[in-house]
Parts: structure tokens; sequence; C-alpha cells
């Protein structure tokens, strides 16, 4: 697999008057292959948008490139717009105006995308997202769902490599999310195409992408895949099963670790650093007098990984490639 | 070249597709052009409308409104896709921005010429106005179009950096309206406001269309008197300064990070 998305060194600092500058990307570089699902997270403000649409040649960045299939966006806009199809953030990258298939013929058509081959695609999408039956309303008469798989039909018409999708199922309910999600899967199951995601549904980055960049205040603070990412943390992750209660009393040498009463037991969970700290705790448990029952490392959900990094609780070692991105604690 | 004319005709499509959407508004705007008209002529006629006069007050006026459309449609339509989010996915077309507004312009273009047909045709049965159809008059008339598209593209930059130019552009298009002839001919003008009112886009583009229809001056005579020389060199200045302020305000954008922003 070739490399679908190379970013080196990208920067951005927004100023304004009478204030210092915020950078909101601060010297990022990344490498997205071709075929994979590259999911983006970082809370908001993180500079995730700010990436994405510097990928689009949206932004100008201060310094760095972006190369879409070894086209480079700012030198080559012609050839690099062909290679992306875009979803951002918001409600309306269509007109609502338009009907979707009149919305179809227009930005394929904008795209450079004609003929029997647009309008093959465009009956082919609408079919697929269950749109067909009301091709010739207009989009102003959609639910919020069906307005944002017509965003999508739009940005994938004229048959991108690489599709970036900057909160796809934002504002969605669990139906159209559903079919979003399952849509995406097959875009690369089926059409081979290279995903840049953003999204703050973390279980939707989980069951969906390879790898999972995360930003942090401009920052990339995890650049791995995900069971890499979870493999780092289980290192590190445990549960802890004792007989009988705390009884309200709760030692400052438990703060950081999650306390659940179930029945007659209580179970302890969380991340220590390393086995020192794990026989320290249970010599602390020892002495309260609760027996153990059993203690296991158990596997994070990326949501707990993503706290820990974006709240610099633990800090891996961050490289641009694929191959180097084998993280290190 | 084949994917950028392309883009050029779906733009143009599209805006007319969006203009005829809003047939309401379209019969306003034509109905409020007629009767604004009629109370300019009744006013020039001291309370009574002369038809003898209308015929040059009409093609003033009407150039005026192809003016005032096409500079405003090119800021409004920015700026309602900045509020709604479009108009990053506008600049995703390989085509460039400044093309496809063109499109744009061009889709205005072909509904106004519906409603100034609709217009005339009204003034014409209801008022005996007499134009003579020349054929001189398209390609000054084209001519006068290149520079009013340039006035809008540095408009449109405009917007794209400072997104609120609703007052510049009601400024812009009620200076045109007083001072570029439409309504009065410029030479009666005082001596300072002659000179501003012949800067603007459309004002020598009047005159001359003036003169061929109205007076049937043959295209090789306003040549070779000058005054169609000044309108190609007015026009094309025009065009090519607004082209250029355009890119620049659109690099602007880019560089704050505010082309989608309003």
């Amino acid at each position: 697999m070739g490399d679908a998305i190379v970013v080196e060194g990208l920067s951005k600092a927004y100023t304004k008057r009478h204030a210092p500058p915020v950078r909101a990307v601060d010297g990022i570089s990344l490498t997205v292959r071709s075929g994979e699902v590259f999911a983006f997270l970082g809370p908001n403000g993180a500079g995730k948008t700010t990436t994405i649409k510097m990928m689009c040649g949206l932004i100008t960045p201060d310094a760095g490139s972006v190369r879409l299939n070894g086209v480079d966006v700012l030198r080559d806009r012609f050839q690099a717009m062909q290679q992306i199809g875009v979803v951002l953030e918001g409600t309306r990258n269509v007109y609502w105006r338009l009907t979707a298939w009149e919305n179809l013929m227009y930005f394929g058509r904008l795209k450079g995308f004609a003929g029997r081959k647009l309008t093959r695609r465009a009956e082919q999408f609408l079919r697929e997202l269950e749109l067909w039956d009301r091709r010739n309303d207009l989009v102003n008469e959609f639910s919020r769902g069906m307005q944002q798989k017509v965003s999508i039909a739009c940005a994938l018409i004229h048959d991108p490599p690489i599709v970036l999708l900057d909160e796809p199922t934002l504002g969605l309910d669990v139906a159209a999310s559903l079919t979003v999600r399952r849509w995406i899967a097959n875009l690369v199951r089926e059409q081979a195409k290279t995903v840049v995601l953003t999204t703050h549904q973390l279980d939707m980055a989980q069951e969906l992408s390879d790898r999972v960049a995360i930003m942090n205040k401009g920052h990339l603070v995890a650049n791995q895949t995900v069971s890499e990412l979870l493999r780092i943390f289980r290192e590190e992750y445990y549960q802890i099963r004792l007989k009988g209660r705390l009884n309200g009393h709760r030692p400052a040498w438990l703060d950081g670790l999650s306390v659940v009463t179930e029945e007659d037991e209580t179970i302890l969970s969380g991340s220590l650093p390393g086995q020192n700290a794990l026989h320290q705790l249970l010599d602390n448990l020892h002495e309260l007098g609760l027996p153990l029952l059993e203690a296991r490392r158990v596997e994070p959900d990326l949501e707990e990984v993503f706290v820990k990094l974006v709240n610099g609780e633990r800090k891996l070692a961050i490289s641009s490639t694929p191959e180097e991105g084998k993280a290190t604690l | 070249m084949k994917a950028i004319m392309a883009a050029l005709v779906a733009e143009t499509w599209k805006g007319i597709l969006i203009m005829w959407s809003y047939k309401f508004n379209l019969i306003v705007s034509m109905v409020t052009l007629s009767f604004v008209f009629l109370g300019i002529n009744f006013m020039l006629g001291n309370g009574q409308i002369n038809s003898s006069v209308m015929a040059s007050t009409l093609l003033g006026y009407l150039i005026w409104f192809y003016a005032i459309t096409a500079i405003e449609n090119m800021s409004y339509n920015l700026r309602d896709e900045m509020q709604c989010g479009q108009l990053e996915q506008l600049y995703m077309s390989p085509a460039p921005a400044q093309l496809l507004l063109l499109g744009r312009a061009l889709a205005t273009l072909v509904v106004t010429t519906l409603q100034v047909s609709v217009m005339g045709l009204a003034m014409i049965i209801l008022f005996g106005v007499r134009i003579p159809m020349r054929w001189e008059g398209l390609p000054v008339f084209g001519l006068t179009l290149l520079g009013l598209y340039g006035f809008g593209y540095a408009l449109g930059g405009a917007t794209l950096v400072f997104k609120q130019t609703g007052p510049l552009s009601n400024l812009l298009t009620n200076a045109l309206l007083f001072t570029n002839g439409s309504i009065l001919p410029v030479d009666r003008l005082p001596a300072w406001l002659q000179t501003a009112a012949k800067l603007l886009p459309s004002t020598q583009g009047i005159i001359v269309i003036r003169s061929v229809i109205l007076d049937g001056t043959p295209l090789s005579a306003v040549w070779a008197n000058g005054s169609l020389v000044l309108l190609v060199l007015h026009s094309l200045v025009f065009f090519v300064v607004g082209w250029a302020v355009y890119r620049v305000c659109e690099s602007v954008a880019k560089r704050k990070g505010s082309l989608g922003q309003y």
C-alpha cells in the first residue's frame, strides 16, 4: 500500500489584534496509508478542523506541506482537488433549494465529473442511501440525517480516492448514524477508499478505524493503530476485586482509581504505572483487611485512553509514519 | 480545460435553478423596478410621464439594473454561502473560484435579461417607448458588463475578508444610480461629480450605448471619437483590478483561516 496523505511539519497560528497568536497546529507530521481508515481525535479546539482544512487547501499553513497521493495541495490545486472529497462539519454542505438529484449533478460537474458516469454514480448513491424515491424533492424538505447523506454523496460523487469526513454523524439519530457508519465501512471494504475521519464518538472511531491520531492543543499526542494503542494501555490498566465493602472509607491512595461496589464486592479499576505501584496498592488493600478475589489486567476502551492522553497523564513517543508508529511509553 | 468548462456550466445552471426557485422574489423585484422607473420619470417630467425622453432613461436605468444585480449577487451569494456552509465546498472544485463566480454572474445575466425583457416590453406596450434594436449595442453592452463584473469581483473579495459588506454594496449601487448617467446625463452634474462619475464602471458604457442605439452612431464612429476606446480601457482595467483584488482577498481569507466563516 502506498501513502495516500503525507503531512510534514504542518503549522498554523491565528493572530488577533492585541492578543498573542494562538498556535492551532504546531508542526505536526503524519502519514495515512491508502485504503486505511484514519481517525483524527481530540477535544474541541485541539486543531483537528484546522488540520483537515489545510489538507483541503482551504486554510494556508504557516509552514509545512500536505501531499495527497503525491500531489502537493498548495502547488497543484487542480490535481489535488481531484484526489479528495470532503464533508466538513456543519449542516449545509449542499444547496437546500435544489433537489437531491440536482445537488449530485451540480457537485459532480463542479469537480469535473460528467456524462453517463455521473448519472450512473448518482443513481447508485441515492439507491444505496435509500433516497432514490425522493431524488426530486428539495433538500430543505429532508430530515437532518437525509441531508447529511446527500452531503456525503455529493462529497464522493466524483469518485475521489481520499475522503475526509469531519464529524459525519454529528446531530444524527441512531438509525441515520448507523447508516453512515456502514457506508464508511463499505467505502473502505468495497471501494478501497482512504478515509480520514474526525469525530467525538470514540466508539465509532474504535469500530471503524485502522489507526488513530489524537490531537491536543495543536500537537499530536498519539498516532498508532487502535490495537497498538489499546495494548499499550492494557499493560498498565488493572481491575481488582475485593470481598467486602470500603464502608465509606476511601483512603487518599485510591485517588485516580474508580471504585464500584456490587453487593458484597468492591471493584477497583484504573491504570497503575508499573508493577511496583500494583504491589504497593495490593499491600495497602491487604492492610484494610478486605480479602483479594482477583487482580487482572484489562483492556481499556478508546475513551479511557483518549482521556489519559488529552489530560497529559500519559505521554507517547510520536512518529509520523505507520512503520515507525510502534509507540513507546 | 474540459473539467473547468463543466464546472462553469454547472455553476451557471445551479445559479439559474436557485434564482428560479425564488420566483416570487423575481416578480416582486421586477414590479418594484418598474414602479421606481415610472416614479423617476414622473419626477423628471414635473408630474408627467414624457414618453419621448423615456427611451434614454429606460436604457440607462436597465443598465443600472444589470449593474446592481451583477455587483450585489457576487457579494450577496458569497455571504449567503459563507453563512450556510457551501462556500468551502465550492472551493473544493478544481476550477478557480473566480471562474465559478463568473458562472453565477452569467446565471444572473440570464435571469436579469428575463426580468428586463418583461419590464421593457411592458413599457413599450403601455407608454409607447421606442428603443431601436441595433446589434451594435450588444458588444458595447458586453464591454460594460465586463467592467461591472470587475467591480463585483472586488466587492466579492471584500466580502471574503470583511464578511458584512451589505452597506458598502448599497452605497455603491445607489451611487451608481444617481451618478452614472442612468437618470441624469453626466454632463448635467457638477464638474467634480462628473469626474467621479466617469470613474464608475457603467458610466462610459451608458454614454456609448445611448450613442449607438438611440443616435444610431456606428461602432466605427464611436471608436474614432475615442469613446469606445475609453470604454474598452475602462472595462479592462476594472475587470483586471477586480480580479486581482479578489485573488488578494481570497489569499488573505485563507491565511486568516476565515474563508468559510461568517
